[in-house]
């Protein structure tokens, strides 16, 4: 119906992505409509939000309670308290009940964290030293990566440098370094460092509030799919931009508990919110910039191959390059680890038949990850038209155009030669599904 | 003559907007000299919100105050006086963006259904749809150009 209206009013387009622009125009996501990309990119959203799970509990106990901790040895050896604290879009006592399930910690990721690859139940640190578990470093890039870039909309980023956030970084600090004189010279002898270092922690919190809103939403997408309540890849992506505008409103804020008080950093009164201060930059930060990774690839920067401009920067997952970046110890391969343990037995099934089968698994998952984060990417987009715009299916022609300038402008990013930005978009690679 | 808030409150069909402006305890302000300039959705423009933003925002009372503070702009501003502008900047700091053409007259996404409704304070324009702020990369992504080797 949609599609009828929107081609009869509009001239098709002439972009290199006009089957992904007219796709858009008719409701539907930057990654094709298929069973088998459906089933992908489900599965791969049950397998990161088990981890995720983890990763947004960790990110708040570092952000609430290491802090400026500038040794922070024990960081990832998240207290009991925070794997029982209740995520708010979960559980009875939800604020907004997003998944049906339970509020605290994930059973698969309890399981995971006593027993591990090793499936012995070991202390902790044991588990920890040897790797065998929930890995961190991919959650940490992700904030640095918010953290670094800056000034990708919204208030939070104007706010960490206004008069107003230096004190109460200021009250805070001196709370935290109180009766320690060592740490509290240091603060003297360095209180820009330790700014710096705080400003990290709100950057913990946000993306940890940012997550506690994902991880329910994509347990509940996974079980509606199971139940058979999920069929197409828009109906996946009309659930992620249903569930973008429920929390849209939920406060973004920093707040850390020294010695049983809490000190507020970035209050909830300052009225930001999880759609303008997290989910618009983290998007922007984490699918599209980042940084370039140590990893088989070497950019030489003298040579020009890093843009000098950060806005240029492509090195997210939607550009992301699986085979080479597959085979270093970088974030993005720790995270494909720790997807790899908590995959429905659907898709290993589905893995063991292509490819390498399981030789090659972590890339095969990682290709899946890509189409399920252009979904994703493809949900914001669309959150954003119906937020900033119009209608898909508005009489207006004008409108409609509007609506078509704004989604070939989207897609204009992964056409752009510069530092061979075209190359590495993946956008054609995952209209194919022999792409794997 | 009545003020913004008396004209909300008899008005028809904008029970959603006094609710939330009574709730984000912004009577008060509206009631004040002023004078502003108030966008006033209709309860049909909320209720095309999806299930739950509202939810959200109800138990979020900071938040709901900035997405109204984003309906208001300082000033008594008729059609005839926005007119010259392209976009005016709202009590909570973001720009908003104005088309008015001969009978268009379109703030950000939304219509403008019926315009300068005079109050004691300021001006009422009734719109059609909740606007919301248009983050500051909105406009360069619309204006991106297609870079000419890409095509063909």
């Amino acid at each position: 119906m949609t599609t009828t209206l929107t081609t009869r009013k509009l001239p098709p387009s002439t972009h290199p992505f006009a089957d992904v622009v007219h796709r858009l125009e008719a409701g539907g996501s930057m990654l094709p409509d298929t069973p088998e990309n459906l089933m992908q990119i489900i599965g791969l959203y049950k397998a990161y939000a088990v981890p995720m799970d983890f990763y947004w509990r960790d990110l708040l106990y570092i952000a609430e309670q290491v802090f400026v901790d500038p040794l922070p040895f024990f960081k990832f050896i998240i207290p009991e308290e925070y794997l029982k604290l209740a995520n708010h879009y979960a559980g009875d006592n939800a604020d907004l009940r997003i998944w049906r399930g339970q509020a605290t910690a994930h059973p698969e990721l309890l399981e995971f964290m006593e027993k591990g690859e090793l499936k012995r139940k070991l202390p902790r640190i044991l588990h920890h030293l040897w790797h065998d578990r929930i890995n961190m470093e991919f959650a940490e890039e992700c904030m640095r990566a918010m953290l670094w870039h800056r000034d990708m909309g919204g208030l939070l980023d104007p706010y960490m440098d206004s008069e107003e956030y230096k004190q109460n970084a200021d009250r805070a600090i001196r709370a935290y370094c109180q009766g320690n004189p060592l740490l509290m010279g240091l603060y003297k002898l360095f209180p820009d460092m330790f700014l710096e270092l705080c400003r990290q922690a709100t950057m913990y919190s946000v993306l940890g509030l940012f997550w506690e809103v994902m991880a329910p939403v994509f347990f509940e997408i996974s079980d509606l799919y199971d139940e058979g309540k999920i069929t197409s890849v828009p109906e996946a992506m009309n659930f992620l931009v249903n569930g973008i505008f429920a929390i849209a409103g939920r406060p973004i804020y920093h707040r850390v508990r020294i010695r049983g008080e809490w000190y507020d950093i970035v209050p909830k009164s300052k009225g930001f919110t999880w759609l303008y201060e997290a989910a618009f930059p983290y998007v922007e930060a984490v699918f599209y910039r980042t940084s370039p990774f140590r990893g088989t690839k070497s950019y030489n920067a003298q040579a020009n191959e890093v843009p000098t401009n950060q806005l240029d920067f492509h090195y997210g997952i939607l550009y992301a390059d699986k085979f080479p970046v597959g085979t270093a110890g970088i974030p993005p391969t720790l995270l494909h680890q720790d997807m790899y343990h908590f995959l429905p037995q659907y898709l290993v099934e589905y893995y063991r038949k292509h490819c390498r089968g399981e030789e090659d698994m972590l890339i095969q998952l990682g290709v899946s990850f890509q189409r399920s984060m252009y979904n994703v990417t493809s949900a914001v987009i669309q959150a954003g038209r119906a937020a900033f715009l119009y209608p898909l299916d508005d009489p207006n022609p004008r409108h409609l155009m509007m609506n078509r300038r704004y989604f070939e402008g989207q897609l204009n990013r992964f056409t752009r030669p510069e530092y061979g930005i075209r190359e590495a978009a993946r956008l054609a690679y995952i209209q194919d599904q022999n792409y794997r | 003559m009545p003020d913004i808030v008396d004209i909300a409150v008899s008005a028809e069909g904008f029970s959603t907007l006094v609710t939330a402006v009574k709730a984000a305890n912004l009577v008060d302000t509206l009631k004040s000299p002023g004078p502003f300039t108030v966008f006033a959705p209709t309860d049909a423009a909320f209720a095309k919100l999806p299930p739950g933003t509202i939810t959200t925002l109800v138990q979020n009372i900071p938040q709901l105050t900035r997405i109204l503070c984003y309906h208001v702009v300082p000033g008594r501003l008729k059609k005839a006086d926005l007119a010259k502008y392209q976009s005016v900047g709202s009590v909570e700091g973001s720009p908003i963006d104005l088309t008015i053409e001969g009978d268009v007259f379109e703030v950000n996404n939304a219509t403008v259904i019926q315009a300068d409704i005079e109050a004691d304070n300021g001006i009422i324009h009734v719109i059609d749809t909740v606007i919301l702020m248009r983050p500051h990369w909105f406009w360069p992504i619309m204006n991106s150009a297609l870079a000419a080797s890409a095509r063909g």
